[in-house]
This record gives C-alpha cells, structure tokens and sequence, in this order.
C-alpha cells in the first residue's frame, strides 16, 4: 500500500520480484555501509546451508536416506533386482588371462539411477511431464559419478552357484578355496531412484549426498541359485544368513557455488562478481556460471573427482584452488553428519 | 585405425541452413548447423535476450541423458559468446549431428550408456563455433577446446592430448577444458581421480594448446613436436574462414 509520501517506497518482497538483479545486488554490496553485507537468506557468500541425513526410512527399499539441506528435501531409495547372467544378451565369463578390460559394472549396467523432479517440488516442477532437461542432466550426471568415482564393487552384486555345496548335501562349509567351483549365475541390479520432495537450489550436491547415504545404508539379502528350481532364490534375514552391506570406496562430497555478477550482462574481464556457495533457487536464476567439485578426503589427501564449471569465465585456476578448500570443508561437515 | 591428427572443416555446405560447418578431428567427425535469429515458440521466448537452443544428436540411435546434459554445458558456453541482447525474442538453434566417433575395440561393443559423456565435447564445441561463424552471427569471442588425460607411467604420471578412447579408458582422470578467443577459461569438465596440482598442470597445458603464447607464463614455449604449439587451434579457426572467404570472393 503505497503511502502518501514524496519517494515510492516498495516492500524488499515487492522488490525481489520485480527485479531480482538489483535485489540481491543491493543485498551483496548495501547502499550505506552500516548494513552488513549478506545473501537474500541472510547467509555469508561462503556459507553453505547444513544438510541433516535420515536413513532406513523406506520399508520396503533395500537402503533409503533423506537428505535436506535447508528447503531443499531429496528422498532416494536403493532396491536390488537379480539379473540372470543367461539374460545378458553379451555377458562374458571372465577368464583368468583377460587384457580386456572386465568392469561388470559398466558393461552390465548393474547401477539404474534415476532422479525425479516432476513431484510438485517447486512450481516449475509440476507433475505429469516427461523429464525436463535438468532432470535428465542430474540422471546422467549421477550415473557419470557412480562410475567414475569406483563407489561400489562388482564382487558385491554377484550371486554365485557354489557347485561344492551341492556335491555333498550333508555338509554345509564355506568352500572358498576353488574359484573353479563359484560360477556367476546372477547379478544384483541396483535401482537407485531420487525423488525430489521440495526443490530450493543445488539439486546435485543433495542428490548425490542421498545417493551417498542412500548406497552406505543398503543391505542385500543372502542369495543363491537353486539348481533344482533353476531360479536365484533368496533366504530371510537369519544369523547364519545376515543381509550384507554393500562395500563403498570412500566418501565423496559434492560442492557447488554459483558465480553472482554486478553486472548483468558480463563483459570481457573486471566487473564485480561474488561466489555464493549451495545457491537456493533465486541465486541459481540470476547466476550464468556455476562450479561444482566433487572431492574426497578419506585417506587425509585430497582427492578431487569431478570439477565441473560452465556458464562464465570469471572462475579460473586461482578460484578454483580457494574453491577446493571450500569443498575440503564442505566435506568434513557431510562426514561429521554421517556419524 | 588411423585417427587424423590434423583438423579438417567445411563450411557453408548446407543449402538451407543460415550457416553450417563439418569440423573432423581426432576421430571424431560432426556436422553442424547454425539457424538464427529465427521465430521462437512463445512459450520458450525471452523477452530481453535471444534462446540459445542446441541439439545434439549421436551418431546411433536416438539421444538420450546423455545428449541432454551435452547440450546443456554447449548452451550455457554459446550463451556467453553470442551477442544475445541484439536479437530479444528470437531463437538462434543450433543443431550437431555426430557422424563418426572413434571405436575402441577392447570394449564390449554394446557400451553406450556405459562410456564417458566427456570425449566428444571439445568436437561439438569447435563445430558449434565455426557453424556459428559460418552463419555470421554477432559473437564476443570464438572459442578454442582440447582434452587431456593424465595416463600412469611407471612412478609418474604424464599427459596425454587428444586421447584414443583406449587412453581415456585406462588413465586416471579425462580433462576437458574450452578458451576464449581473449584466453578466458569457459569451461572446464574434469572426471576421475586427481589432486589440485594435477589440473593445475593439465591446466597449463590446455592452455598452451589453445591461448596465445604470451598468455601463458612463460614467454618461449619449446614447441611440441605431439601437440599443436600455441595458437594452433586458433589459428586453425581463422585460416579455415580465410580461406572460405576468400573463395568467396574469387570473382573480384
């Protein structure tokens, strides 16, 4: 309600949706120097929101996790499926004297991400249309990192014929000596779907962290291929039998940050420019450049697997160094939610 | 398997294009072309830039999340070299068509959602510029891109430009990294395993390859007998148009 005065005087509301630019501007480098200088959701450039991790909240999945990180909410469950070996139009038994190389993974796709962002997360995702870009880029780019990243193991997800076993009915040991015995018979598939529940920026980090926690929480039955009913057959949880944890390499973190310029359209070189680190949904709209890093710093080095920077040219090698410290920190945040 | 170390381009081949370029290097051989400004659909128009539409179709089979994701990193890039605030309104779309790729014949044949979404982009970059070019669309600057591998050799590692596919498979980590014409890093996609000194060294290598030789530290580069020296790839870009031209005008 505009006031009987000389100057118009706008609500910051009215403001930011009129012209965004100029608000976040305003709200990076205030007018009088009084006002500190923030983001629109009152955090510094290089904070980023804390995620908090639930696990094992689906029942009938074989590993779940939520992961928010502030309104942004991911929701991402693993389900396993056999796969028969006879079923793989170009399955290969490995031989001992193999130069080719052998990633089960990869050449069985025996890892199915898939990230769904039509849920009603945000009012430019409504649900009932096929996979925007963004949705599909996420896919490929999770499935990208699953791989490149070494996370999960072939040697888990296979589901052997122990043919010693069934030689001598009676006795019921552990035959690990021959190899010659173990044949493949199936694979695990791992489905691993995102569904996003609210969607308020920096879909990739969040996604992949419930991916992350998702993968570190899944159990698979025992399971084994029964020769008489020529089926892989599971057994129910017992203590002889236990569910077993799947084994993942490592931690990686994902950290992104996108690059806010003074200027709306950048021009060659100078202009002010700000790095805000985990943008929520206003930032992302009014930034052209983002840089995401994935790093891993398990064994006390810093493993960088994945740098990704597109959009704009103000990030170079000197930002991108001070950036790997940000995301080294982002990571030590993640682990301590983990524990 | 021969691979061409030498890129080959035509252009303005296309009738009915605006503009269109057939770029070949390293294997890789992409037809593209260049439409724009054109009529957007109104429910995709801009009302103070032009859409920057890229479509990237593989050589088999129909595109899937991989071109996608392709074609976002390729729109994000051409968006911050074309002159979008001239033409608001407007669609400028740009179509790559792959034709031929490199095979790598230690792997299963099937391998296509299996293999990196990374070598083909430096390729798809270069003929997207020249097809651009071709168009004589208003640009801020050109763009020159190159990938790199870091390959395990004995106790160190070494790196390897142009990588065969065989070379991405088996080192431990793919670089690719795209300039400007004003020596601006523009994009920079990186997978694998490395540490921060690595890309800084695949860094200073990418950028010997595309950036002129005074932008980079030191000021005489020996130059490489295995790699263009300097501002091969520039200089590719601007005899290739060169000649176009002047061809062009051979009635004068």
């Amino acid at each position: 309600m505009a006031t009987a005065s000389r100057s118009l005087t706008l609500s910051s509301a009215t403001f930011a949706k009129l012209t965004p630019h100029p608000f976040l501007l305003a709200n990076l480098q205030p007018p009088d120097s009084s006002t500190p200088s923030a983001r629109t959701n009152g955090r510094q450039p290089r904070q980023a929101r804390p995620y908090s991790v639930n696990t094992s909240s689906l029942s009938h999945a074989h590993g779940s996790a939520v992961v928010r990180s502030g309104d942004t909410t991911v929701i991402c469950g693993v389900r396993g499926e056999t796969l028969l070996t006879s079923q793989i139009p170009n399955y290969r038994v490995p031989q001992p004297g193999d130069t080719a190389s052998n990633d089960e993974l990869r050449d069985y796709d025996l890892i199915v991400p898939n990230v769904e962002l039509a849920t009603g997360c945000a009012p430019n995702f409504l649900p009932g249309v096929p996979p925007t870009t963004l949705a599909q880029t996420l896919s490929t780019r999770l499935f990208s990192l699953l791989h490149s990243s070494k996370l999960l193991n072939a040697g888990d997800l296979r589901i052997y014929h122990n043919k010693a076993e069934t030689r001598d009915d009676d006795e019921m040991e552990e035959d690990n000596g021959e190899e010659a015995t173990k044949e493949v018979k199936a694979y695990w598939v791992l489905y691993v779907d995102v569904l996003f529940v609210s969607f308020d920026g920096n879909p990739f980090d969040v996604a992949w962290a419930a991916v992350l926690a998702a993968l570190r929480d899944t159990r698979l039955p025992y399971a084994y291929w029964d020769v008489d009913r020529e089926m892989v057959l599971c057994s129910r949880p017992t203590t002889a039998k236990p569910t077993t944890p799947l084994n993942i390499r490592g931690l990686p973190v994902a950290c992104t940050a996108a690059v806010f310029t003074a200027k709306e359209r950048q021009k060659r070189g100078g202009g002010q420019y700000w790095v805000l680190v985990d943008p929520d949904r206003l930032e992302e709209t009014l930034c052209d450049e983002t840089v995401t890093m994935v790093v891993d710093n398990t064994n006390g080095e810093l493993k960088v697997l994945t740098i990704s920077k597109n959009g704009g040219t103000v990030v170079g090698p000197a930002l991108m160094k001070e950036f790997a410290n940000v995301a080294a920190a982002r990571w030590k945040e993640f682990r301590a939610v983990l524990q | 398997m021969t691979i061409n170390s030498e890129p080959e381009a035509l252009l303005s081949h296309l009738q009915n294009t605006d503009g269109s370029a057939t770029f070949s290097y390293n294997g890789y051989t992409i037809v593209g072309a260049a439409n724009g400004p054109i009529e957007v659909q109104r429910r995709d128009e801009l009302p103070e830039e032009a859409v920057v539409d890229v479509i990237v179709r593989p050589a088999a089979g129909v595109g899937g999340t991989r071109e996608r994701h392709l074609e976002s990193l390729i729109q994000s890039t051409l968006r911050q070299i074309i002159l979008i605030n001239n033409f608001p309104r407007t669609l400028i779309q740009v179509v790559l068509q792959v034709t031929t790729a490199p095979e790598n014949e230690y792997v299963n044949a099937k391998l296509v959602q299996g293999s990196s979404n990374l070598p083909i982009l430096p390729a798809l970059l270069q003929t997207a510029v020249l097809s651009l070019l071709s168009a004589a669309l208003p640009l801020t600057a050109t763009l020159t891109s190159t990938s790199l591998a870091v390959i395990a050799d004995g106790q160190s590692n070494k790196i390897v430009v142009n990588p065969s596919p065989r070379e991405i498979e088996t080192s431990q980590s793919f670089h690719v990294f795209s300039f400007t014409s004003h020596d601006e890093l523009i994009l920079a996609e990186s997978e694998g395993s490395f540490t921060m000194k690595e890309w800084n060294d695949t860094f200073a290598v990418a950028q010997r390859q595309c950036c002129s030789p005074t932008a980079t530290a030191d000021g005489d580069t020996a130059m490489d007998d295995d790699s263009l020296a300097g501002t091969g790839l520039k200089q590719f870009i601007r005899s290739t148009l060169e000649g176009k031209i002047a061809s062009d005008l051979h009635w004068k």
